[in-house]
């Protein structure tokens, strides 16, 4: 009868969630030991190439757990289990960028966050990266570079914040053009702002004391005098 | 920067409008960045549309099936117009069908069918709640959701495989415990009436429900609480109108209805469960 039929499917239901909790938590493992690998960036700037490579090691023990998550996962359920593990990724993305980002100064492709995971970037093509979670997993970086930002001008590295300013500029850009509805992605969005605000002070601190090279590339963001400081209301709605 | 106030503007408008805006926003581009989220952009307004579009069908959904269960409360043993009406529910139930669930599956082809079964889901267990409430009142068995999934599943042209609207287990039973509280109305109305083998038939029905619905062990939804708790007054008070029409006959269980029928409260609960007809 419909009873024992419907218990049958919440029992298979929880066994396979079941399996899929035991695998997101190995990568959630791996993805924890390549976030202490990169915490190097704060304590020493010679150590960041190093850093980043063990923080690689790590990824591609996270990959094959997204592999074997993506053969549990039956073809176009993908939606009905990703709770277990959008967190994860968004960490994960996040670990990434800030990789690439330290590797070689740009933003992350969605594509190879993908090849990095091992997974797909569109939904069709199986087991994917959702793009809410990369989206956010880039905001989670900012607010490390924030940090960095501070902590790269406390080891003696003065132009870091310029180039974290630039870049933090252009995402900010970048997420202005999206339509954000009231979820998840728009609440970590907002508070894009206060890491906008907090490297741009680090700019303006180090700007004012004479402690950039002359001759630094012009600054979109890096004002000269208090005045130039960017009001962050300047970017609320107008009603 | 110049991107800056184009976008908030048209924020609140949802999913609806083509939001297109950032079509005129002039990008830079040399810019990777910004290029890559235009392309962001697209893709999250496609998905906002889309999941407003069916927000909005299954609302339709939720109102015609509301509507089509208030008519099966019409079926009157005296009137003699069951068939009628039955025949008209049917016809109905075959429209939401063939038009609002049928645009849904469109919207869904070729997609996960978990992601935007949030968007539809009180219309997909109001139909379900009609559906089963319509094959109650013509004394058919009732379907599971094999059977609803079948009915929700059409042919795509040739060589395409069929499109669906995903019915999940869990909503079905959803909808099921739903439809209960019609059953309920209907142990009541069949009281009014005079119709005393529709009073222990209904009873009967929601007490065997009832006891499969306790065996039940955790689904991790949370509705199904607050449903098992409103089935359970749903089948004491069919047991207190059996029960009094066995003690005082048929005539006296008739007047004493409103009085004592539902004395071990709960019954001023009721305006709070009953979610009305539009």
């Amino acid at each position: 009868n419909i009873f024992t039929k419907f218990q049958e499917s919440i029992n298979a239901e929880q066994e396979l969630r079941e399996e899929i909790r035991v695998i997101v938590r190995q990568i959630d493992q791996s993805a924890k030991e390549a976030a202490i690998a990169l915490q190097i960036m704060h304590t020493s700037i010679s150590g960041i190439s190093q850093g980043c490579l063990k923080a690689r090691e790590h990824f591609e023990v996270c990959q094959k757990g997204y592999r074997k998550l993506a053969e549990i996962v039956p073809a176009g359920q993908y939606f009905r289990y990703s709770d277990h593990w959008h967190f994860l990724t968004q960490k994960l993305v996040s670990l990434v960028a800030l990789t690439v980002y330290l590797e070689a100064g740009f933003l992350v492709a969605r594509d190879t966050v993908g090849e990095v995971l091992g997974l797909e970037i569109t939904q069709a093509n199986g087991f994917h990266l959702e793009l809410e979670d990369y989206l956010i997993g880039v905001l989670q970086m900012v607010t490390e570079l924030a940090r960095f930002a501070v902590n790269s001008v406390t080891l003696g590295d003065y132009q870091r914040p310029l180039a974290i300013a630039r870049f933090v500029a252009d995402l900010n850009a970048g997420y202005r053009l999206l339509n954000l509805k009231n979820d998840g992605l728009r609440k970590r969005f907002d508070a894009l702002k206060y890491d906008v605000k907090k490297i741009e002070e680090i700019v303006y601190d180090v700007s004012i004391r004479g402690l950039v090279r002359n001759g630094a590339p012009p600054l979109i963001n890096a004002p000269t005098n208090p005045q130039d400081v960017p009001d962050n209301k300047e970017d609320e709605p107008k009603v | 920067s110049q991107w800056g106030n184009n976008r908030r503007r048209n924020n609140r408008g949802g999913g609806g409008k083509n939001t297109s805006n950032q079509d005129n926003v002039v990008v830079d581009e040399s810019n990777p960045i910004l290029v890559a989220f235009q392309g962001f952009a697209r893709e999250l307004d496609d998905k906002h549309d889309r999941y407003e579009k069916i927000v909005k069908i299954g609302r339709d959904i939720t109102i015609e099936s509301k509507r089509i269960i208030f008519l099966l409360h019409t079926i009157d043993h005296r009137k003699d117009n069951a068939e009628k009406i039955l025949a008209e529910a049917q016809q109905r139930l075959q429209k939401v069908r063939t038009t609002n669930f049928a645009e849904i599956a469109v919207e869904l082809s070729g997609r996960d069918q978990y992601q935007y079964a949030r968007a539809f889901s009180p219309g997909l267990q109001e139909y379900i709640e009609a559906y089963t409430f319509y094959e109650f009142s013509s004394g058919k068995d009732i379907s599971d959701w094999e059977a609803i999934q079948e009915r929700l599943t059409y042919k795509g042209e040739e060589e395409t495989p069929p499109i669906k609207c995903l019915v999940q287990p869990v909503e079905f039973m959803l909808g099921l415990a739903d439809m209960t509280g019609e059953v309920m109305r209907r142990c009541v109305n069949s009281l009014g009436s005079g119709d005393e083998d529709g009073c222990f038939n209904t009873n009967r029905f929601l007490q065997s429900l009832h006891a499969g619905y306790i065996g039940l062990s955790s689904t991790g939804n949370r509705e199904m609480p607050k449903k098992m708790y409103t089935l359970r007054q749903s089948v004491t008070k069919t047991e207190a109108v059996c029960y009094n029409l066995k003690v005082r006959g048929k005539e006296a269980a008739k007047w004493g209805t409103e009085e004592n029928l539902l004395d071990k409260g709960g019954d001023h609960g009721n305006a709070d469960i009953d979610e009305g007809f539009f």
